[in-house]
């Protein structure tokens, strides 16, 4: 795995294995995490449905939390219309605001 | 006033009987023609799994309508009767019309951008196009 040599290679030559080559964010760091794009984005939706269940169930916990855009790699504009939808499905007892069962 | 589009959904008891359902709906398309408005589109989704308890019913019978009103009146009303309906448990009006608009307008944006990139590409940069 020699590919260009880099200015810095701080991190271990084992670790530089598993990332993808020009990888985000090579520094001291000896994990790699794959860039996240925003799901919407990727399939151009321009409006997110609130009808449509089976599309938020993903963004949302178990418990009914809606999951941060630091985990599902959501843009921001399309995490707001997100929100937005979710709440209304919340809001005709499609998706729960709390689950304890 | 310009018409305004509406999604509207009411959640029934299970335990109403589908004829029941039916002319609650024929009562509020009558309602809604009446104060000039329209129904589009009528659903009826079925018995669902509701995602939490309302009035200690677990499942509901989900009824979905597409409306198209010139006055905030008519929803007004429907609401009003759907609220005092005994077989309703649960209803909820969006607006959809601002939302579709801007829908819209993305997509035109997104064609328009479409349209203009094949010639970006070509010239490699409008600097140099810019600079001559």
């Amino acid at each position: 795995m020699a590919d260009e040599p880099r200015q810095h290679s701080s991190g271990p030559p084992g670790a530089r294995r598993e990332g993808p080559p020009g990888g985000p964010r090579k520094g001291k760091r000896q994990y790699f995490r794959k860039k996240k794009v925003c799901r919407f984005c990727v399939e151009r939706v321009d409006f997110i449905d609130y009808k449509k269940v089976e599309m938020l169930q993903p963004f949302v916990q178990d418990r009914g939390k809606i999951l941060p855009r630091r985990m599902t790699g959501t843009c921001s504009k399309h995490q707001r219309w997100l929100g937005e939808a979710i709440k209304r499905a919340r809001n005709i007892a499609l998706l729960p605001f709390a689950t304890d069962l | 006033m310009e018409e305004r589009l509406y999604d509207l959904i009411f959640i029934c008891r299970p335990d109403t009987p589908e004829e029941e359902i039916s002319k609650l709906v024929a009562t509020l398309e009558q309602a809604a023609t009446e104060r000039g408005g329209k129904v589009e589109k009528v659903e009826k989704w079925g018995t669902r799994k509701l995602a939490y308890r309302v009035h200690k019913h677990r499942e509901g019978f989900y009824v979905y309508l597409v409306l198209r009103a010139t006055q905030g009146e008519m929803i007004k009303e429907l609401e009003r009767r759907l609220k005092v309906s005994d077989p309703v448990i649960k209803y909820l009006t969006v607006r959809l019309d601002e939302e579709l608009k801007r829908q819209q307008k993305l997509v035109r944006r997104r064609e328009r951008k479409a349209a203009r990139r094949p010639r970006k590409s070509a010239g490699t940069g409008e600097q140099a196009v810019a600079a001559s």
